[in-house]
């Protein structure tokens, strides 16, 4: 899946902006938000822009540091991995940026619907949805003949039973791929 | 990744299987085999195998090629081995029919056939097993539905490497048996461990999981069927022990079988149980015609399970084990078999066509694809066709079984039919049928090539694909 490849650490370097004067957060949340879902970034920066963290943190992005010696600071911002906390026990094949995606915006309950007609309504929701768009739909079994359909058309996808493993649970990201 | 495919060569397995299920049922009506023939003479052995083999194997293992993936949500492993197994399982058929011909002595060919037709079918269905067992150990934990095809394939292994000992020594080349003598005493457990284990007891398995599917109901209880399985299993165990015993020297009585089959027995009132629960709390109302036509298959199950180990017991004639185990081939195992076959067919094909389509226009769904009531009118000429087969073959009557036939035949012929219209979305409407090119083609599934024509109209591909 596309996901799955290593991604390149987009690399944003601030110092010229702070020598000019000028103020650099809009330009690091310009970069975040241009990240492809998985990506990670490496702020240099001539301090240690401790105040970022927790700002990144509520994007689901943990820090790790370093001092590059000269009083100037390498920071990577990495994608939290989705396995590491919270949603532990996504099903495999889950986008591991899942917990940065926003809040849904569309919400379906499949659940009393047989197959193959919860992959019709999904599909056909996503079809009226802008890039970036979050769908979350309740269904009484795991989509195995949806995912592919989602990966063909490029979106994004993260689920899994719930505890009583009664309902599957599925939130799909839309990936600005076109209809015809 | 939990994601599924279509199984590429499903189709064809399902097309082989009909033309062999037509081909049994023409020599039955030609009088090829019981009661013309004696239960284990050369001429019923073929009919046997063509519908063992031919018929429920086949079906049965295109289905597992597509649904044991879907169940256990992982890819099907070894994909590529589909055709090489059914080609396989193919000409192994043809080989060992051949090779009763002569033992028949209808034709003269060397004997020989035997243990080369053994180990093609040997081949065909390690092929088979190995893509089944690779995929379902690649989901963990091991459910308890992957519990059921895995002993099913178990009592598969035994049955074949049985019957490759029966052809080696019809064949006259088992002289490395010594004394031990596996002909005819280990004929009712070889044909236990295929009919009951390999066919039946996944049959039980894979119902659970289609069934609480296709009639939105409830899951079972899994307590419950546990029970179908720890019953399932000991009863199959038992035939495997019939099986070894002259091995180890052990007497066994001749009423031995009566066991394994009372074990099974109470599996399937188990199995029942659980049907039937299904039937009454799904919440899918109206029946499609998969389910209805399934309703006969359970009756036949119901009647002929329980009356086999007390025919057995009592020491019922001849007439009566073969009434039963008729029925319980022909009405359980073969009802189901095309009633499921009706919804598989539609599924796959309904998904192989439209889901590349969903949200970017109509669609029908997957019911439109059947001809109804035309459909049910077949199911009923199959199903009385068995019934009158089973009556007549329990009296003896060998004229009226040939005849009991005709409209079984019919009946068989017509849903073939029916499959085949729906391959080529005979029932959609021109507007709503894809172009000519992306149409399903009747025998295999565009399962990796669907990806081309619909990832078109992007400019650029995304950095990311």
């Amino acid at each position: 899946m596309s996901t799955t490849e290593p991604l390149q650490v987009r690399e944003l370097d601030v110092r010229p902006v702070l020598r000019a004067g000028e103020e650099p957060f809009q330009a690091i949340m310009d970069a975040v938000s241009t990240l492809e879902p998985g990506q990670s970034l490496r702020l240099i920066a001539p301090f240690r822009p401790v105040p970022l963290f927790s700002v990144m943190a509520n994007r689901g992005f943990a820090a790790s540091d370093r001092a590059l010696g000269n009083g100037d600071w390498e920071v990577t911002f990495s994608p939290v991995a989705i396995a590491q906390d919270a949603s532990e026990g996504l099903a495999i094949g889950s986008s591991p940026s899942a917990i940065s995606w926003g809040p849904p915006i569309e919400e379906l309950d499949l659940r009393d619907l047989d197959p193959p007609e919860p992959m019709v309504r999904i599909l056909e929701a996503l079809e009226d949805l802008q890039a970036g768009d979050v769908l979350f739909a309740l269904l009484a079994r795991e989509p195995v003949f949806l995912f592919p359909e989602l990966a063909k058309r490029e979106h994004e996808w993260a689920g899994n039973f719930d505890e009583a493993g009664a309902t599957y649970r599925l939130l799909v990201r839309h990936g600005g791929g076109s209809a015809h | 990744m939990p994601m599924a495919s279509l199984s590429r060569w499903t189709m064809s397995y399902f097309a082989a299987a009909l033309a062999f299920l037509l081909a049994a049922e023409a020599l039955i009506i030609a009088g090829v085999g019981y009661p013309g023939a004696g239960l284990l003479e050369p001429a019923t052995l073929i009919v046997v195998h063509v519908v063992a083999i031919g018929w429920l194997s086949l079906a049965m293992a295109g289905a597992l090629l597509q649904f044991v993936p879907v169940l256990v949500a992982r890819p099907l492993a070894f994909p590529g081995l589909a055709l090489p197994a059914l080609l396989a399982l193919l000409s192994g058929l043809l080989l060992l029919c051949t090779g009763f011909a002569s033992l028949a002595g209808w034709i003269d060919w060397p004997v020989a056939l035997m243990p080369l037709a053994a180990v093609t079918l040997l081949a065909g269905f390690l092929l088979l097993g190995l893509m089944l067992v690779a995929t379902l150990l690649s989901a963990r934990p091991v459910t308890l539905f992957a519990r059921f095809v895995l002993v099913g394939l178990a009592c598969l292994l035994a049955t074949v490497l049985s019957g490759a000992t029966f052809a080696a020594i019809l064949s006259g080349s088992g002289g490395w048996l010594g004394e031990i003598a596996l002909l005819p005493d280990g004929l009712p457990f070889h044909a236990l461990l295929g009919f009951g284990g390999w066919l039946g007891l996944i049959a039980f398995g894979v119902s659970y999981r289609l069934l609480v599917m296709f009639m939105m109901a409830p899951e079972p209880p899994a307590g419950q069927v546990r029970l179908v399985l720890i019953f399932g299993s000991l009863g199959l165990g038992l035939a495997l022990a019939g099986l070894l015993a002259p091995l180890t020297g052990l007497e066994i009585g001749a009423g031995f079988s009566v066991a394994p089959l009372a074990a099974l027995a109470l599996a399937g009132a188990f199995y029942g149980r659980d049907i039937l629960a299904l039937y009454r709390a799904r919440r899918r109302k109206a029946l499609e015609i998969n389910m209805l036509a399934s309703i006969p298959a359970f009756a036949a199950l119901g009647i002929g399970l329980p009356l086999l180990p007390v025919a057995t017991a009592a020491g019922a004639p001849d007439a009566w084990l073969a009434s039963l185990t008729f029925l319980l081939a022909f009405g359980w195992l073969g009802g189901l078999t095309l009633a499921q076959l009706m919804k598989i067919v539609s599924f796959m094909t309904w998904l192989e066509t439209y889901a590349p389509r969903l949200g970017r226009g109509p669609a029908p769904r997957v019911g439109d694809l059947v001809a109804m009531p035309r459909a049910g009118l077949w199911f009923t000429l199959y199903y009385a066709g068995v019934a009158l087969g089973t009556v007549a073959l329990a009296a003896g009557v060998a004229t009226a079984f040939q005849y009991a036939m005709l409209p079984a035949l019919f009946g068989t012929a017509g849903i073939a039919g029916e499959l085949m219209r729906v391959r080529r979305l005979s029932e959609i409407k021109a507007e709503q049928r894809p172009p000519f090119h992306e149409c399903p083609r009747l025998l295999l599934a565009r399962a990796e090539e669907r990806r081309q024509p619909h990832v078109d109209n992007r400019t650029a591909a995304s950095p990311r694909a």
